[in-house]
C-alpha cells in the first residue's frame, strides 16, 4: 500500500492539494499499478460474477431486449422490423380486448389484493393468540400458499367451483340453490379472487413475524391505563404494524398484477373474456398470435403500471407509516 | 502477484466451464451427425401420448430398414408446439422432419419460406404419391411449392348416437339433411330423451363449413378480407344456435366450458345426440363412449356436398434449413406407402392417402377405423376441395369469432350487433 502512495505523488506533484477527488484519474495512469490497487475489487467481483452474469445475461439483456422489440413488429420467426410506437398506438386506440383485459386485471388486484391482506392479518392476529401448536397451525395455514402457485390447486380449484363440484354439492345437499359458478360471466371472476384471497400464507407469515415484534409492555401500559382489546388493536398494533403493512400491500399489489396460472388454468380467460387478466393476454398475444412486438410492449406497459402504483404507495407511505426510531 | 495469478485462475477457469456449458448443449441439440456414415435426423410432431408411442413404434420400423438413418424425436401435446417450432424457426433451427398443420400455420410458414419444396422429391421418385387425389396433394401446396406431405385426410363430421335418434324417430344415415331439419330433429331428440339434442356448435370450424355450404367463403381469394359480404349469414347462424339454446336443446357455454377434452364431451357421456367435429377423434369419442353407438354422417345443409371439404389432418413437412432433406423425404416416403405404419397407427393422422394402402389395411380394421374409412370415402364423393386462402391472422380471426359467438349465446350482443362487430373487428385485424 505504501508504494501506491508514493507513486500518486510522483505522477501529479503540481496538484498536492486536490487529494480525494483526484484518486481515480492518478490510479488511472500507470496501469500495472492499477491492476494492484483495484485487486481487492477484483476478487469481490469475481465472486459475485455467478450472479453478474447471470444478472446480465438472463435479466438485464432480455429485460433491454424486450424494449426493443415493442418497437418491432417480431412475430418469433421472422426479422424484426422497427415500426416505432405503432405498437402502442394499437394498443390503447384500436384494441377493445387490451382495455377489458386491463378492466379486468384492476378489477381483479383492486380487489383480491386488499381481500388477502385483511384475511392474512386476520390470521396472524389470531395465531398470535395461541399458545399451544403454533408451529402446527402455522404450518397448516401457510400450506395453500406453498402450493398455492401451482397448477395443481387451479385445477383443484376448477373443480371445486365446478357445475358438479364440491361447492354445488354442498349448496344443494343445505337446500340453496346451486350457480354455475365458473360458467357465469359475472360470477367467474370472483371465483379467481377468493383463490387468490386463500392463498394468504406468505403475507401471514410476515405479519405474524410484525406482531411478534410489538413489545408486551405496551398492551400491559394501555390495559393498566384501561384501554380495551378494540381500543388496543388500534392504537397499539395497527400504528406499530405499518412498515409491515407498507411491504406487504407492495409485494401484494405487484403480484396481484402480474396474476397469470389462475386465469390461465381456472378459466382460461373466459366466459366472454371476463378473467382475461393482463398477464393472459400477453400470453396469448405473444404465443397464439405469435405477436411478439405487441406483447412485448404489454410488458413494458405493465411495468409502468406498476411502478407508479409502487411509487404511489411509497409516496402516500410518509403520511401513514409510522417508524419507531422516528418517534425516538 | 500472488493474489493477480488467482483472480486470473479463476477467471479462466469460470470463462472455459461457461464455454464448455454452452458447447456440450450445441453438441447435444445439433449437428453431431455423420459418425460411421449415419446421418441423424430430427423430427418433431405434437399429439396424445398414444400417438407418441405409435409414432415412436414407426420411427423403430423405419430405422430397421434403413440403418444409416436415425432418427431423433421430439414431441408434446398440441399446446406449445407451434411456440416451440416458432422458437426454432426464429433460431434457424427447425427440425429436419415436422409435423406441419394445415391452413395459417402452413401459410405463414410458407411466407416465411421455412420449408423445403418437396417437388424434386416426388418428380425423381423419392417421395411416391403416385394416384394420390390431386385435391388432396394440392392442400400441401403453397405458392407453388409442395410444402407439405399430408399424413391422411380428415373431415368434418356428424357424430350421432343412434339409440337416441331411433329414440326420437330420427334417420340421418343418408347424410340427406337441411338446417331446418337439424333444428327440428335436435329439438324432437331433446323432447324425446330429456337430453341435449346436439352439443353447441363450436363456431371455429363450422361456421366455415355454414358458409361453403351457401356459396361463400369465410376469407376472399387473396385473404386479405372476409369473403362474404352479407352479414345476414352470420347472424341467422346465431340465430339457429340461439334458439336451440334457449329452448334447451342444446346447451349453453356455462356447461360447455367445463368439458375437459374429447373423452369429456356430451356425446361421450350421452348427454346430448349430435356433435359435429374432425372425424379422426372417432377413436378417443368411441373408446369414451362406452358402448354408446356412435355413428358417423354428413353435416347438414341441402348443398352439403358443397360445404363437405376433406383436409389433411396434418402434413409432414422438410425444414429448409435441413441438411439432410433426401433422407427425410425418405421418412416421409416411408409413412406414406408403408401400411405398417397405419396397422401401428390407425387412423389416428387421418385416413391413409393411398387407396391400395387402404384396400390393403380394409381387412383387419377395427370397428371404428372401419366407420372412419367408410366416411371418408363417402365424403371423397360428397365434397369439394378446401380452401386455403387463410390469412396469417386466422387463429386471431377464429378466436374473435369465438368470443363474439359467446356473447351472443350469453346474450350480451344480438345476432346482428355481432355479426356486425365481427366484421369491423375483422377488417381492422386484417389491415394491420
Amino acid at each position: 500500500m505504501i508504494p501506491k502512495k508514493d507513486g500518486h505523488e510522483k505522477v501529479e506533484p503540481q496538484h498536492p492539494a486536490k487529494k480525494p477527488k483526484d484518486k481515480k484519474q492518478i490510479k488511472a495512469v500507470p496501469p500495472n499499478k492499477k491492476i494492484k490497487s483495484d485487486n481487492k475489487n477484483v476478487t469481490g467481483y469475481l465472486f459475485i460474477s455467478p450472479f453478474i452474469i447471470g444478472f446480465l445475461s438472463l435479466t438485464l439483456f432480455p429485460i433491454l431486449y424486450s424494449l426493443y422489440l415493442s418497437f418491432t413488429d417480431f412475430d418469433l420467426m421472422g426479422t424484426p422490423n422497427w415500426i416505432g410506437f405503432e405498437n402502442y398506438e394499437r394498443m390503447f386506440t384500436n384494441d377493445p380486448t387490451f382495455w377489458q383485459a386491463m378492466k379486468v386485471t384492476f378489477f381483479y388486484a383492486g380487489i383480491a389484493v386488499p381481500v388477502r391482506l385483511v384475511f392474512a392479518l386476520l390470521v396472524a392476529l389470531a395465531l398470535n393468540k395461541v399458545v399451544e401448536m403454533v408451529g402446527l397451525y402455522r404450518t397448516l395455514l401457510y400450506l395453500p400458499s406453498v402450493v398455492g402457485g401451482s397448477i395443481a390447486v387451479s385445477i383443484m380449484w376448477r373443480q371445486l367451483f365446478g357445475d358438479d363440484g364440491a361447492f354445488n354439492s354442498i349448496l344443494a345437499t343445505l337446500g340453496l340453490p346451486t350457480h354455475s359458478w365458473l360458467g357465469d360471466p359475472d360470477t367467474a371472476i370472483w371465483t379467481l379472487i377468493v383463490l387468490y384471497g386463500w392463498q394468504f400464507g406468505s403475507s401471514m407469515l410476515i405479519f405474524l413475524a410484525g406482531l411478534r415484534n410489538i413489545p408486551k409492555t405496551f398492551y400491559e401500559a394501555s390495559s393498566v391505563d384501561g384501554a380495551g382489546p378494540l381500543r388496543q388493536f388500534f392504537i397499539i398494533t395497527i400504528p406499530l404494524l405499518t412498515p409491515v403493512i407498507l411491504f406487504n400491500t407492495i409485494m401484494q399489489v405487484i403480484q396481484g398484477f402480474m396474476a397469470f396460472t389462475p386465469s390461465f388454468v381456472v378459466t382460461n380467460g373466459g366466459p366472454v373474456d371476463s378473467t382475461l387478466l393482463y398477464v393472459l393476454y400477453m400470453y396469448r398475444r405473444a404465443f397464439e398470435y405469435f405477436d411478439m412486438g405487441y406483447a412485448s410492449a404489454m410488458a413494458w406497459v405493465m411495468l409502468i403500471i406498476i411502478a407508479i402504483f409502487t411509487a404511489l404507495i411509497f409516496k402516500s407511505s410518509e403520511h401513514w407509516v409510522h417508524y419507531e426510531s422516528d418517534a425516538k | 502477484m500472488k493474489k493477480k495469478f488467482w483472480a486470473i485462475s479463476l477467471a479462466a477457469i469460470m470463462l472455459i466451464s461457461i464455454l464448455t456449458a454452452c458447447s456440450d448443449s450445441d453438441g447435444a441439440s445439433g449437428d453431431s451427425e455423420e459418425e460411421d456414415g449415419v446421418t441423424t435426423l430430427n423430427m418433431s410432431w405434437w399429439g396424445s401420448q398414444s400417438r407418441h408411442d405409435q409414432t415412436q413404434e414407426i420411427i423403430k420400423k423405419f430405422e430397421e430398414e434403413n440403418p444409416d438413418i436415425k432418427i431423433e424425436s421430439e414431441f408434446t401435446g398440441f399446446d406449445g408446439y407451434f411456440e416451440k417450432m416458432a422458437a426454432s424457426a426464429s433460431g434457424n433451427n427447425l427440425p429436419d422432419i415436422m409435423q406441419q398443420n394445415f391452413g395459417e400455420y402452413l401459410n405463414q410458414y410458407a411466407d416465411k419460406e421455412l420449408l423445403a419444396d418437396l417437388t424434386e422429391f416426388v418428380d425423381d421418385g423419392t417421395i411416391d404419391v403416385e394416384g394420390v387425389d390431386d385435391t388432396i396433394m394440392e392442400s400441401g401446396v403453397k405458392n407453388d411449392k409442395l410444402l407439405g406431405i399430408p399424413t391422411g385426410t380428415n373431415a368434418l363430421t356428424a357424430f350421432y348416437n343412434k339409440d337416441m335418434t331411433d329414440e326420437a324417430g330420427v334417420d340421418i344415415s343418408d347424410g340427406e339433411w337441411s338446417w331446418e331439419d337439424y333444428e327440428e330433429y335436435t329439438t324432437e331428440i331433446s323432447e324425446a330423451t330429456g337430453e341435449y339434442g346436439a352439443r353447441l356448435m363450436e363456431p371455429q370450424n363450422l361456421f366455415e363449413y355454414y358458409l361453403r355450404e351457401k356459396g361463400e367463403k369465410l376469407f376472399n381469394e387473396d385473404g386479405t378480407a372476409l369473403g362474404y359480404d352479407d352479414d345476414q349469414l352470420l347472424v341467422d347462424y346465431f340465430e339457429r344456435n340461439l334458439e336451440l339454446k334457449e329452448s334447451e336443446a342444446v346447451p349453453g357455454y356455462d356447461t360447455i366450458q367445463q368439458i375437459k377434452g374429447v373423452e369429456d364431451e356430451l356425446i361421450a357421456r350421452g348427454e346430448a345426440a349430435f356433435d359435429f367435429r374432425w372425424s379422426n377423434q372417432a377413436t378417443a369419442l368411441d373408446s369414451a363412449a362406452d358402448g354408446k353407438p356412435l355413428e358417423m354422417t354428413m353435416l347438414p345443409g341441402s348443398n352439403n356436398d358443397q360445404g363437405m371439404y376433406l383436409k389433411p389432418a396434418m402434413l409432414w413437412s422438410v425444414a429448409e434449413n435441413s441438411e439432410h432433406k433426401e433422407e427425410a423425404a425418405k421418412f416421409i416416403d416411408f409413412f406414406v406407402n408403408n401400411v405398417e405404419v397405419y396397422e401401428i397407427g390407425g387412423s389416428d393422422r387421418g385416413v391413409p392417402i393411398k387407396e391400395d394402402i387402404r384396400d390393403e389395411l380394409s381387412a383387419d380394421l377395427s370397428e371404428t377405423d372401419q366407420k372412419v374409412f367408410d366416411y371418408i370415402e363417402m365424403v371423397t364423393e360428397n365434397s369439394s376441395p378446401i380452401d386455403s386462402n387463410f390469412p396469417p391472422q386466422s387463429s386471431e380471426v377464429l378466436g374473435e369469432l369465438q368470443k363474439i359467438d359467446e356473447r351472443v349465446m350469453y346474450g350480451e350482443l344480438s345476432a346482428e350487433e355481432g355479426a356486425e362487430q365481427f366484421r369491423s373487428t375483422v377488417e381492422s385485424i386484417l389491415a394491420r
